[in-house]
């Protein structure tokens, strides 16, 4: 459904997109993770024929996003970063409107923004003006207008800044309902909704993509070592030094005493040394309250990638 | 065709939905009034050689101040207003071209700009009708006005336009083509102050205030016809150029 190829966006002093090049298939949803200003809406704008790249190639739905500009966005639906909308329009007129420029034919008009409205949960709200409605509400009318000619790719460029837990909520099953009939492509930084959401992640840094696979294989090939938390309760030092000579065992560290203490110990990756670490409290009469595996979050593969960690997990 | 019709109505209808707009009204009808009034008072001293258009329209101070300051004013928010609010990014991903939002943001704005000038067809009703013996009606003067206003109009539209391309803050636009349309209005009067025989015969061909006192005696020249027209065109080809520069500007 969309293919790049070498895309290349240079301003006069930034390389904004390098060389970048990525496939998205017909009903995927895609997430385009990165930190800000990585590219990600650049890349977006030109896929919505906004801009124009210094090089490489775009091709939507089978047209060039350069030669055939007008089939592109005929088949492309854009919510850009920040909803623009008319505040001075009315959420119908709007969709009326749009619905006109966008070249859908005038028979379908009411059935169409009828059927947007219905999914996008604004049926109460035709009659009123864009300009009082909350930010969530925006947001809806954007995801209405980038629907309501019904394309075949949906470019979405943060939808879900600026919302309320609850609304990111409904947003979020919103668009994973949206791949039944839709490509869908959209860009994030916030992690845990691409875990929830895409099914494929492509993760982008300064401009080049950095790694692009499904979020649980992202995750396990960034894994590091296997980490499993334990509460017990003994003389510390003692308990610190018998661990720390469990066979695999790399590192233990204390993270706090408090009675309880709490030890977190490390192991390689594909080891697990917890029922070894059960036979030594039972073997020496300690008592131990909690023994967890710590799973590796996707944030942590993602400050990796992007080269944003502070200091290394070792 | 269609999409150049359905950005039209919205440019015409997002004019007559904002409050501002009606300051902008009353006050190109207050300038009209008062040059009328003028009108007025020359006929009651006897003064009936030229046609009343050419008094009206032509040499009043009252009408240029409007057709200078009320162009800017309707343009302004033309493309500015959606390049600040982010809109613009929504219009050019909708598969219109460029050329085809130049064109309808411009019609929008001659169709305001001519719709104000149709309370001014009262003044030549009140004129016939309560005073019939001060003056004859010369339908053909009037119309030659019109023409000319409509003309002259659509050239400072168009720089109006261009204008608004070129930044997102709507004071920058007016400001920036009010002072580009009262440059070329004040070229015109260069003859005044030389004469040099190459400054002076240009500035005759270029002079908007000589072409609206020839164009409100009825006379209409195609000359200054096509330098209007050719002017509009180029301006409105440099705002195209201009809406389309975000492609290719770094």
């Amino acid at each position: 459904m969309i293919s790049v190829s070498h895309l290349t966006k240079r301003y006069r002093h930034v390389v904004a997109v390098d060389d970048l090049s990525f496939e998205v298939n017909k009903g995927e949803i895609v997430g385009l993770l990165g930190p800000n200003g990585a590219g990600k809406s650049t890349v977006m704008r030109i896929l919505a024929c906004y801009l124009t790249a210094t090089g490489g190639r775009v091709r939507v739905a089978g047209h060039d996003a350069f030669t055939e500009s007008m089939d592109v966005r005929r088949r492309i639906g854009y919510l850009p970063e920040t909803v623009p909308l008319y505040p001075d329009m009315r959420v119908d007129e709007f969709l009326r409107y749009r619905a006109k420029l966008k070249r859908l034919p005038a028979k379908k008009h009411a059935a169409m923004i009828a059927e947007v409205k219905e999914r996008c949960g604004l049926n109460e709200l035709g009659k009123h003006m864009i300009g009082s409605l909350s930010r969530g509400y925006r947001q809806r009318v954007g995801l209405a207008d980038a629907l309501v000619h019904n394309p075949d790719v949906l470019i979405l460029d943060e939808p879900t800044l600026g919302l309320d837990p609850n609304q990111n909520q409904q947003i979020r099953m919103f668009i994973r309902s949206l791949a039944e009939k839709h490509t869908v492509l959209l860009s994030t930084h916030i992690l845990p909704e691409v875990e929830m959401i895409c099914g494929r992640v492509m993760v982008m840094a300064e401009g080049r993509m950095v790694a692009a696979d499904t979020p649980e294989r992202l995750k396990d090939s960034f894994r590091g070592p296997n980490l499993i938390r334990a509460e017990i309760r003994g003389p510390v030092q003692d308990v610190q030094k018998q661990l720390a000579m469990l066979p695999m065992v790399l590192r233990v560290e204390l993270v706090s005493e408090n009675g309880w203490s709490v030890y977190r110990v490390e192991a390689p990756r594909d080891v697990d040394v917890r029922p070894a670490l059960f036979d030594v409290v039972v073997r020496n009469g300690w008592r131990l309250r909690a023994l967890t595996q710590e799973k590796r979050r996707f944030e942590d593969v993602y400050l990796k990638l992007t080269g944003q960690e502070e200091e290394s997990v070792p | 065709m269609s999409l150049f019709c359905t950005i039209w109505r919205r440019e015409v209808a997002s004019f007559f939905l904002m409050p501002a707009s009606y300051a902008v009204v009353t006050f190109f009808l207050a300038l009209m009034g008062l040059s009328f009034w003028l009108m007025v008072q020359m006929l009651m001293l006897g003064h009936v050689a030229t046609p009343v258009s050419q008094v009206m329209f032509g040499e009043s101070l009252f009408f240029w101040m409007a057709m200078l300051m009320v162009p800017p004013l309707i343009t302004m928010r033309c493309v500015a207003e959606e390049r600040r609010i982010g809109t613009m990014e929504l219009l050019m991903t909708a598969p219109v071209g460029d050329a085809t939002v130049a064109l309808g943001k411009f019609a929008g704005a001659l169709t305001v700009f001519l719709l104000l000038w149709i309370p001014t067809l009262s003044y030549v009703f009140y004129l016939s009708k309560l005073a019939p013996y001060a003056t004859p009606l010369d339908v053909g003067a009037l119309a030659g006005a019109y023409v000319g206003i409509g003309l002259i109009g659509a050239f400072f539209l168009s720089i109006g336009l261009f204008a608004s391309t070129c930044t997102r803050n709507q004071m920058v636009a007016a400001i920036s083509s009010f002072s580009l349309i009262a440059m070329y209005f004040f070229m015109g009067f260069t003859p005044r102050f030389t004469e040099l025989p190459l400054l002076h015969q240009s500035a005759h061909y270029i002079s908007c205030l000589t072409h609206m006192i020839d164009f409100s005696r009825g006379v209409l020249d195609s000359r200054p016809v096509v330098l209007y027209l050719s002017l509009t065109a180029l301006m409105l080809f440099m705002s195209v150029k201009s809406i389309e520069s975000r492609k290719w500007k770094a």
